[in-house]
């Protein structure tokens, strides 16, 4: 038995956002929700469910444009449910802040010393041949 | 009991959407319940207008789940969908639908959605009473009065029968 689920990034953490047992539903779909902008990140996780060992395999059969940045750190997900489970009366709420969580930190890159050095050697060159030639100049008049 | 309406196949969609006229009822009316939305509450029934909706609100029934969690109750059903009974299904719970049905088996995951609160979309098939095999295409969407619990399932679903060989 299959399942395609689309699940949405939103508040740190991806939740179902529908389910399909049809794939062409299922890419149709996540791409119209891709496309809305709307979460910071969209995926299709296909869940095929062995009935004869009742275990369930799933890989992600489809990643958003912004759900790439998420899938180093967040792959392990698609291993296990993210669950969105809620009760039919007293649910918790499902608003909050979108598009903030999950983005990946800017990468901090080595600062090298050696552009400045040899900048400083060529100022410093180039400044006592100004006054060299000042000099020299100067003298023949 | 069940009969295949002559209007059955009727489908008025845009050219963008997949096709076959199942998958595209689905996508017509969740992208109707996702315009609904506000931030990412279930969308309430007053908010519906189904003259927004008119190629595929023949197609679209209402379940009332309030206090009738464990069978819920129709409160509404479309034109199409009523045109499958000889009687109405109004007022009548999910447990009194014949089975092998067009709606028997669309609500056939009614459970699983009140407990994910998500829409799910199924199809399959099943034989009529006639012997007739039909394929079906269905989905239900949680409905709220708060926004935040779920009160009812707004569902649609179609289906054509199968050539015999």
């Amino acid at each position: 038995m299959k399942a395609f689920e689309i699940q949405t990034y939103q508040d740190g953490k991806w939740r179902i956002n529908s389910i399909f047992d049809d794939r062409e539903l299922a890419l149709f779909e996540a791409r119209r929700v891709d496309e809305s902008s709307r979460y910071s990140g969209v995926r299709v996780i296909e869940e095929l469910f062995d009935e004869i060992n009742s275990k369930t395999s799933t890989k992600t059969i489809f990643r958003g444009g912004r759900a790439a940045d998420l899938r180093t750190a967040r792959e392990p997900d698609t291993k296990k449910k993210a669950a969105t489970n809620k009760p039919v009366r007293g649910a918790a709420n499902r608003s909050g802040s979108r598009r903030t969580a999950g983005r990946r930190p800017p990468s901090k890159k080595k600062t090298s010393m050696v552009g400045p050095v040899i900048l400083l050697f060529l100022v410093i060159v180039l400044g006592g041949a100004a006054m060299f030639g000042l000099q020299y100049f100067g003298a023949l008049r | 009991m069940e009969k295949v309406p002559e209007n059955v196949t009727r489908e008025v969609v845009g050219d963008d959407l997949p096709q076959g006229m199942e998958r595209r009822l689905v996508h017509r009316l969740l992208a109707y319940w996702r315009g609904l939305q506000i931030e990412d509450e279930f969308p309430s029934f007053a908010a519906i207008d189904p003259q927004e909706i008119p190629d595929i609100w023949g197609n679209t029934f209402v379940l009332e789940v309030v206090e009738n969690e464990s069978d819920p109750v129709f409160r509404a059903l479309g034109d199409d969908i009523a045109g499958h009974y000889n009687v109405s299904l109004i007022g009548r719970h999910i447990s009194e639908v014949p089975e092998s049905s067009l709606v028997s088996v669309s609500v056939g995951y009614l459970d699983e959605v009140l407990k994910k609160g998500v829409p799910i979309s199924r199809g399959g098939d099943f034989i009529k009473d006639d012997g007739t095999e039909v394929l079906y295409r269905s989905i239900l969407l949680p409905m709220s009065d708060d926004g935040e619990t779920i009160s009812g399932i707004l569902g649609a679903a179609n289906c054509r029968e199968v050539e015999p060989e």
